[in-house]
């Protein structure tokens, strides 16, 4: 795509954005908040899968660290300041355990590793009710005042999601994403340059859990409440469904992902009662036929890839 | 701290391990053919279980119940091979994700059919009440658990190193292109490797169904404990399943009476530990 008409779709999608409140009725916005909320969280796992191969099934646990956080300081009558550090606290804590654990691990075992520790979370969320609220969780979680309405949290949303994606799209091309970027490709290449292949991969993973924490916030925010749903395994996969079903490493593509999934599960949950079924279905399909995702179909600039890596790098 | 306390305790942790290793062997059996994380594994287990009690119920059978669970799972594990994951096969990651979707639709189906009620399996006669031992006693039903472990864990043991099938199995766990190439049908050792650790899993759920409750969650609950056992036992060491189990059995049990609100944070804690000192579990297979 030429420079010139990639700044003209931006420019339409911005504008796309920006009018969308004024255009639509409250309830299709409430619904882009929510895909643009579902979308940050798909980005920062499509940020470890796509850049560092590194699949995770437990980043509904890392974000749901610092919505728990916010929830927990808000309903406690802290400042928002406070709650803030206290949330982003938290974020570090775990993703640092989730980096820490997996460091040393690829494939399919850090997916294992990282699915193992989302369900830690989501038990802690269950059990330590005096913190969290077991099972009926943390309610009248109030949004920040300045944006308490519906259409101001969504430009608040809107914006963070498009701050977020900016910061991503420079990270693709910084020294350090293109080292996870060899890493992926040939791990023990990577480590024979020179680079340390652990430690790029826990700064990976902090990073991924930073975006998943504020996606977190967001989602407690919109919700004004925090369960332990938000932390469920389902959550996690979902995410991991959204990057898939949009194309892994694009940097699109978990937004779109998250669009069609969040869209669908508004218009079908209320005529189907076996959602869940229809999901699972989905997944096998999307797996099965679409393994490259929409956006991954589509004609863009590839990378030269090692063909006797291929077989072993599903990542696009 | 009593000798009695520390008995049941003892024993309360190695009948959940039992348990645990059921479910943890047939996991890790796959896995280390197969190189298959399957994500279903729990949902295998939690239609075992309810198989076990549909049959016991009707037919106030146990020992059917103990077939009927194992049976089901294993034709669910075999349509699963056969029709969706034979048709990604080697690919890790979309294997493991249509194992994701399959769980998924699974425990769906089951909620639909058994509701959100929780299930038990009304154990028979001979298993119900305790045994006593001089002045120890202790519920028959998880000294079954532990016979039953104990009796599929002889068995792996002997078909793995005494027999041609076990001597294909472990060929194909060394090397799965060379055991293709001595002329052995890989696709069918995979198949049958797939549907005995899927039955494997319904065994469990039937076992389980007499002791704890089948119920919408429990498959991924059960999951958890198996994937900590087999991070920490190893990936596709049949007897890192094991020790994993008996480890993070006793480790539960003693959490759940010192530290309850914790016992999460227990069972995590060693999990942690070896992936930090020792990524490939205490018998994992070398990369």
């Amino acid at each position: 795509m030429k420079t010139r008409t990639a700044l003209v779709l931006i420019a339409l999608a911005l504008g796309a954005i920006f009018a969308a409140p004024y255009v639509l009725p409250s309830f299709l916005v409430s619904l882009l908040t929510l895909v643009f909320i579902s979308g940050l969280l798909a980005t920062s796992v499509n940020l470890l899968a796509g850049e560092a191969g590194l699949v995770s099934m437990g980043h509904a646990g890392i974000a749901a660290a610092a919505g728990y956080g916010i929830a927990w300081a808000t309903v406690n009558g802290l400042g928002r300041g406070s709650s803030l550090l206290i949330a982003f606290g938290l974020v570090l804590i775990v993703s640092a355990i989730f980096g820490l654990t997996t460091m040393y691990t690829r494939g399919i075992v850090y997916l294992m590793i990282t699915l193992a520790l989302g369900m830690v979370c989501y038990g802690l969320a269950y059990r330590l009710s005096n913190v969290t609220g077991g099972q009926n969780g943390l309610t009248g979680v109030n949004r920040p005042e300045l944006f308490s309405a519906w259409w101001q949290f969504y430009f608040f949303t809107a914006a963070i999601f498009v701050l977020a994606l900016f910061a991503v799209w420079i990270f693709r091309q910084s020294p350090f994403g293109l080292t996870l970027r060899a890493i992926r490709d040939s791990e023990s290449r990577a480590a024979s340059l020179g680079y340390s292949v652990a430690r790029a991969k826990f700064t990976a993973t902090i990073l991924s859990g930073l975006l998943a924490g504020i996606a977190g916030m967001l989602a407690v925010w919109n919700a004004q409440f925090i369960s332990p749903a938000t932390v469920s395994f389902g959550r996690s996969a979902m995410a991991v469904v959204m990057v898939i079903l949009g194309g892994t490493g694009t940097l699109f593509g978990p937004l779109l992902g998250a669009g069609v999934v969040v869209g669908f599960e508004h218009l079908l949950s209320s005529y189907v009662a076996r959602w869940p079924t229809l999901l699972g279905l989905a997944f096998i399909a999307v797996v099965m036929f679409m393994p490259q995702g929409v956006l991954g179909r589509l004609p863009r600039r590839r990378e030269p890839i090692d063909p006797r890596n291929r077989s072993k790098n599903w990542s696009p | 701290m009593t000798s009695n306390f520390l008995f049941v305790q003892v024993m309360n942790g190695l009948s959940f391990g039992a348990l645990l290793f059921l479910l943890a062997s047939g996991f890790t059996l796959v896995f280390g053919l197969m190189r298959i994380v399957n994500l279903a594994h729990g949902a295998f287990y939690l239609v075992g279980g309810y198989a076990g009690i549909v049959i016991a119920g009707n037919t106030g059978n146990f020992a059917l119940a103990l077939i009927a669970g194992p049976v089901a799972a294993a034709v669910i594990g075999g349509v699963s091979e056969r029709f969706l994951l034979r048709r990604v096969r080697g690919k890790e990651l979309p294997e493991v994700l249509l194992t994701v979707g399959i769980a998924f639709v699974i425990a769906d189906v089951n909620l639909a059919i058994f509701g959100g009620n929780p299930q038990t399996l009304r154990a028979p006669e001979v298993l119900s009440g305790a045994l006593s031992m001089g002045s120890f006693a202790y519920p028959r039903y998880r000294l079954f658990m532990i016979l039953l472990a104990v009796l599929v864990g002889l068995g792996l043991y002997l078909v793995q190193h005494k027999t041609r099938i076990g001597a294909i199995m472990r060929a194909g766990v060394d090397d799965r292109e060379m055991t293709g190439m001595m002329g052995i049908d890989v696709d069918k050792v995979f198949a049958g490797m797939f549907i005995f650790g899927s039955a494997l899993a319904g065994l469990a759920g039937v076992a389980a169904a007499g002791q704890l409750t089948m119920r919408p969650g429990a498959d991924t609950d059960i999951l958890l404990f198996a994937l900590v056992v087999v991070i920490v036992g190893g990936l596709g060491s049949v007897s890192g399943a094991a020790v994993g189990s008996a480890l993070i059995g006793l480790i539960d049990a003693f959490a759940k009476v010192w530290i309850p609100e914790l016992s999460y944070f227990a069972i995590f804690a060693p999990m942690a530990i070896i992936l930090v000192l020792r990524p490939r579990g205490l018998f994992g297979l070398p990369e």
